[in-house]
């Protein structure tokens, strides 16, 4: 009997350890960079008010990724920001608004950045795929608190299709997480009540190793 | 329409002033139906777009302008105001009129 449980344990272990290596052709480690002038990476936010909920993107994300492929979840580290000024709401006067010293002040505090700490957990595991979810420092108006979401990579093989996006492999990374104005020190004093204190940011982008 | 006809309250020159801002409001209106419904007036707007390589969705903004509530409230109130201002100014005199 407790052979058969050893051989149950010692097979869900292999399957385990072999579902945080990505099955690629690339070995050991990989830096990708984030920085994609045809306006293809965004950074989204998500915010409820009472007159509409609002969207924000900024197509100015720019940092960089690396892990060993072997290993990505010991491995995994990175670094991703975004200027503060690049974030478009679809009214330019209330774009203003957020850059001001009464939202995110851009002038003291231009970039919101987003630094890879750890992976907590692989949560699925495919072939070139995996998805995991991962802890960071996440600093806005000069506040940096850990946060975690579950983020999904995806990584291809330089080939002829891949050639026509940038050199070299290409990493997508796509996740979401949330966060609380007040734990940054947004108020918006300007109009505190009207937008609600929990955002949701997704991040979609895709960087390549060359 | 039963102040319209009657000469005794608007003349012409009333009547084509009350006409055009009515006219003016309501194409404010028909536009803000025409744009969604919207409520803030935008001057972008988020759209979706495939990433056939790796079979996802991606928002990019886009310039396009959105004629929302704000801006038809605006234009309907000031038209409308307009309107009423030059009711009274084109007001035909008394005096002139028994003359």
């Amino acid at each position: 009997m407790y052979k058969y449980i050893f051989i149950f344990v010692l097979f869900f272990s292999v399957l385990t350890l072999n579902a945080q290596n990505l099955k690629v052709k690339a070995k050991g480690e990989q830096t990708f960079t984030f920085e994609d002038k045809g306006g293809r990476n965004q950074a989204t936010f998500y915010s409820r008010t009472i007159l509409e909920d609002i969207t924000g993107i900024s197509n100015d994300i720019k940092g960089s990724i690396s892990f060993d492929v072997s290993n990505l979840s010991k491995t995994l580290k990175g670094k991703l920001s975004v200027p503060v000024k690049s974030i478009k709401t679809g009214i330019a006067l209330r774009d203003e608004h957020l850059a001001s010293a009464d939202w995110l002040d851009s002038e003291k505090y231009p970039d919101i950045t987003f630094e890879v700490k750890k992976v907590n957990k692989v949560v699925e595991s495919k072939d070139n795929k995996v998805k995991i979810n991962v802890s960071g420092d996440f600093t806005l108006k000069g506040v940096t608190k850990t946060v975690s979401g579950v983020f999904t990579v995806v990584y291809l093989d330089e080939n002829e299709q891949t050639k026509m996006r940038a050199a070299g492999d290409l990493l997508n990374v796509r996740g979401k997480f949330n966060i609380k104005l007040a734990d940054y020190n947004v108020n918006g004093k300007a109009i505190p009540s009207k937008v609600s204190n929990e955002i949701e940011i997704e991040v979609n982008i895709v960087g390549n190793n060359k | 329409m039963l102040l319209l006809k009657s000469e005794k309250i608007m003349n012409s020159k009333q009547k084509i002033s009350v006409i055009s801002s009515i006219l003016v409001a309501l194409l404010s209106v028909i536009l803000w139906a025409f744009y969604g419904f919207e409520i803030l007036t935008k001057t972008s707007v988020v759209t979706e777009k495939k990433d056939e390589l790796f079979d996802t969705v991606y928002k990019v903004t886009e310039n396009k302008f959105i004629w929302g509530l704000d801006l038809t409230l605006l234009v309907t109130g000031v038209s409308l105001f307009i309107g009423g201002i030059l009711y009274f100014i084109l007001k035909t005199k008394k005096s002139s009129i028994n003359n």
